[in-house]
């Protein structure tokens, strides 16, 4: 690896841990237990090589927060971007895992010694099977279809109308964004809209059959 | 206490109009329409009074028949017992509100049902099928998939777009749940 862009690359990897620091996260890395912070670079890695679709954020906050720790769902998302961004930098170049060290450079006075051991040893272990597909970046804003709830309702009076009935159908998305964060969208559907969905999305599964 | 008696038949469509100016404002949210404007435009021989005490009337009646979406056989027999009250209505007013209601029950109950629906909305969807295909990862490899468009929103307010993939599997497990909804409707439906 060329001095140059050793230098860019550590350069690019300092910008991203101090970026973590200034908005006051990096002071949570170091709150996060050794094992929850592990799992999180594993859930990381394993996203990155399309094994799972995406970090479950919110649960790991919920558990992390029952072990006594104060930490909240926006900072767990910083440091697991800012994870990933190292990450897949690192896969981008074929690091190895001293050469990711020692590009973490300065960064790594920054991360306490626990996280440091974490993420020298899940990189050891996993990160040279992770190919960063040339895809993933043309796809930057479509999100991944993980799973789908639903409830059927009818919506009997309101203050408007004492005799509305209508059913309505609402129908919850769970998605992974581009990021890895899952997330869930919600809306309702009234019976000829849902009709309407239905139709849409078989349509859609016989031209993908015929494709 | 006798009300502003229309002639028929310019009576019965200055009436018509009138609950159709009443609906615009009650229902479909239309402030541009006043009192003053219906005032004049329909009854502009009517002392400003008496036009009120028949608008109120008239609102009143349109927004109980509204409120219980009447069929045919309640809304017969609520504007029967409104022609015998005392200060009620007329047969032929009767007539021209059961017409009125007959033509407009519909759209009237379902702006009732958009106005209580305050969570997200799905306000438009579109989809392509793609085939994708990544080297790197032999499994992928020309693959189709789905992608889908969403539109979501409240009412009125600023519209999210989520994109989404489907390939096969996926797509799959998305029609089964489909399925489902389905089903629990169609039962919903017939015993309703």
């Amino acid at each position: 690896m060329a001095a140059g862009s050793s230098g860019a690359l550590a350069r690019a990897l300092a910008r991203a841990l101090a970026a973590l620091d200034d908005s006051g996260a990096m002071e949570k890395i170091r709150l996060i237990p050794q094992d929850f912070f592990a799992e999180l670079c594993e859930q990381i890695i394993q996203h990155l090589n399309h094994k799972i679709p995406g970090i479950n954020t919110v649960d790991l906050c919920q558990r992390i927060q029952t072990s006594g720790v104060d930490i909240n769902i926006g900072d767990l998302a910083k440091v697991a971007n800012t994870l990933s961004f190292l990450f897949s930098t690192a896969a981008r170049n074929n690091l190895s895992t001293e050469e990711l060290v020692t590009t973490l450079g300065s960064g790594v006075s920054m991360l306490p010694k626990h996280a440091v051991q974490v993420i020298r040893h899940v990189w050891n272990e996993q990160g040279k099977a992770i190919a960063v597909s040339e895809d993933a970046r043309d796809m930057a804003t479509v999100g991944q279809f993980v799973d789908m709830k639903w409830k059927l309702g009818v919506a009997m009076s309101s203050d408007t109308c004492r005799s509305l009935k209508y059913p309505y159908v609402t129908v919850t998305l769970t998605v992974a964004d581009p990021s890895g964060q899952i997330t869930d969208k919600s809306f309702e559907m009234t019976v000829p809209q849902f009709k309407n969905f239905f139709r849409q999305f078989k349509e859609m599964a016989s031209v993908l059959e015929t494709v | 206490m006798a009300a502003p008696e229309p002639q028929p038949p310019e009576g019965c469509r200055a009436l018509s109009a009138l609950l159709s100016g009443i609906a615009q404002v009650t229902f479909h949210g239309n402030a541009r329409i006043t009192e003053e404007l219906l005032r004049a435009q329909l009854y502009p021989e009517a002392p400003p009074e008496e036009f009120r005490a028949l608008r109120a009337k008239m609102g009143g009646l349109l927004q109980s028949i509204a409120s219980a979406d009447m069929d045919s056989n309640q809304l017969e027999a609520f504007l029967t017992a409104q022609t015998k009250k005392q200060g009620g209505i007329t047969s032929d007013q009767a007539a021209v509100i059961a017409k009125f209601w007959k033509n407009h029950r519909t759209q009237i109950h379902e702006s009732l049902i958009n106005q209580s629906r305050w969570d997200n909305v799905l306000k438009n969807m579109n989809w392509r099928v793609d085939l994708k295909s990544q080297l790197r990862h032999i499994d992928q490899i020309n693959t189709p998939v789905a992608i889908v468009e969403m539109e979501l929103g409240k009412n009125g307010q600023e519209s999210e777009f989520l994109c989404l993939e489907f390939d096969e599997a996926k797509m799959s497990q998305m029609l089964k749940k489909l399925s489902e909804i389905e089903e629990s409707m169609t039962l919903l439906t017939q015993t309703t």
